[in-house]
């Protein structure tokens, strides 16, 4: 019995982390670039009480075994890094990616991080930073009279006098396995060992996406996706809840037995 | 009384199985382990109304119908429509699980949650670092491809009607005993976006629990009555 309480419990437990996720996701459904995550669950290892095919009488084996098992836990919780929707912006700095990659930002302190969202400003410095004031490695830009991004990362900066340079490139990062990348906050990312390393490319070359300027991309998340889980897992967490006060019930008929 | 004692411990049991895929509702390629030992208890009980005469065996097998496949749009996560499973490799013996949504590790294979390898006709399938998991094709038969380049097929494998000699070993995962080999699985469809829900249903799952709760409760009093008619009887022997 007691392990029912556990088993019900992990159920329980498993479920709330659910109703985290969902509830993350749900409040960053206007955050551009923002990634949903999805909970994976699985089940607990099992408690083997007979062994399938071990002798149970002379010459007879068991066809199946009996094996309890011990509930549920959280097997990972992976960003899903499908296309979010784009919309314009009309800024000229918002620049949204068109498919795979993203943006390499440096901290003050020379720490990289990436990105999806690409809401861009122009430091006192004249260099290209985010919204938390990491660089993109493009400068010169503090005289220009307008700035210009290509399908290609390209900037192109345009002076009063009608003359045009190119200020450098935006560059796009890829890895082997970005779910792996572990968030910051902020909308940044961070590499990981199981995110594998960057690998720095041009936009629209070895199949990464392109750039769009003038526009954001929005978060992934649909709203009518994430609602229905979180009455999934709030149903499932109220059925748990019910398995513990049956079990309560029969502990209290044992109880009742030898009063 | 012994009987009455054993039926107590065999519904014990199977309401731990019951919490069991009441907690694994929401777990991905869950199969649920099916529970007929009160089932099988009441019917002999209403037959004979009375105490069960003999033992019942619980049978504590592994339900393997289809969960309901639900999309997540996810370009690894990989539902499997039909009988059979994906096979894992680990250092010790293959796995088996019907759980698909994988990741690729940092050396590019396609691996599940566990960070296992997961088997393709000829060695794990190794995904070229020019092409990313969100952009990767995987056809109805297990063909790996991204963009033109073939990576790979998936090995989707079958027991036929020995996979309830499967035995569970946790993270959605399946251990075949050593006499027993899969065959390449036939009419199997490999459904890229979806993920397959566990195939715990909440309405039987709760009727079976409500089942186990009252048959542990008309258990229990039967013994009180024995008790107390094994009492009155020694009253009446003491004087």
């Amino acid at each position: 019995m007691l392990r029912a309480f556990s088993t019900a419990a992990t159920g329980m437990t498993a479920q709330q982390t659910m109703v985290d996720v969902i509830a993350n996701n749900l409040a960053n459904v206007n955050t551009s670039g923002f990634k949903r995550s999805q909970i994976n669950f699985q089940d607990l290892l099992y408690t083997q009480l007979t062994e399938p095919g071990v002798e149970v009488s002379s010459g007879i084996t068991a066809p199946v075994g009996v094996e309890i098992g011990n509930g549920v836990r959280v097997g990972d919780t992976t960003k899903v890094f499908s296309q979010g929707e784009l919309e314009n912006t009309g800024r000229n700095l918002d620049v949204a990616i068109q498919g795979n990659g993203l943006f390499q930002v440096t901290s003050p302190t020379g720490e990289l991080r990436y990105t999806r969202d690409g809401s861009f400003q122009i430091n006192g410095n004249g260099e290209l930073v985010n919204a938390m004031g990491y660089t993109l490695g493009v400068s010169g830009l503090s005289d220009a009279k307008s700035v210009a991004i290509g399908s290609d990362g390209i900037v192109t900066i345009y002076d009063t006098s009608g003359g045009s340079s190119s200020a450098g490139t935006i560059q796009l990062a890829s890895f082997p396995n970005p779910a792996g990348l572990r968030s910051e906050g902020n909308n940044l990312l961070s590499e990981t060992l199981a995110s594998g390393t960057a690998t720095l490319g041009t936009a629209g070359q070895n199949g990464l996406g392109t750039l769009q300027a003038n526009f954001l991309e929005k978060a992934n998340v649909q709203m009518v996706t994430q609602l229905v889980n979180l009455i999934k897992a709030q149903r499932a967490y109220e059925m748990n809840s019910r398995a513990i006060r049956a079990g309560d019930d029969m502990l209290r008929t044992a109880n009742d037995v030898v009063r | 009384m012994s009987n009455t004692a054993s039926n107590l411990d065999m519904l014990m049991r199977e309401f731990s199985t019951i919490t069991h895929n009441m907690a694994n509702v929401n777990t991905t390629g869950f199969k649920r382990r099916t529970n007929a030992f009160a089932a099988a208890l009441e019917a002999k009980q209403a037959r004979q109304n009375g105490e069960a005469s003999e033992e019942l065996e619980m049978y504590a097998g592994l339900d393997f119908s289809q969960g309901n496949l639900v999309q997540t749009a996810r370009s690894l996560d990989l539902a499997l429509s039909g009988k059979g499973f994906f096979m894992l490799e680990t250092p010790t013996e293959p796995l088996y699980t019907r759980n698909g949504v994988f990741h690729l590790n940092e050396n590019n294979q396609i691996v599940d949650g566990e960070n296992r390898l997961v088997s393709g006709q000829g060695g794990p399938i190794i995904v070229p670092p020019t092409a990313d998991a969100s952009s990767l094709y995987v056809s109805p038969d297990g063909i790996v491809q991204a963009g033109e380049l073939r990576l790979g097929q998936l090995q989707i494998v079958d027991f036929g009607a020995d996979e309830n000699k499967l035995q569970a070993v946790g993270t959605g995962a399946f251990r075949a005993p050593e006499d027993l080999t899969p065959d390449d699985a036939t009419g199997t469809t490999v459904k890229q976006g979806f993920q397959e829900g566990s195939n715990v249903q909440m309405v039987p799952e709760l009727v079976g629990l409500i089942t186990v709760s009252r048959l542990y409760d008309a258990n229990m009093k039967y013994i009180t009555a024995k008790r107390e008619s094994g009492e009155s009887l020694m009253n009446v022997a003491m004087g």
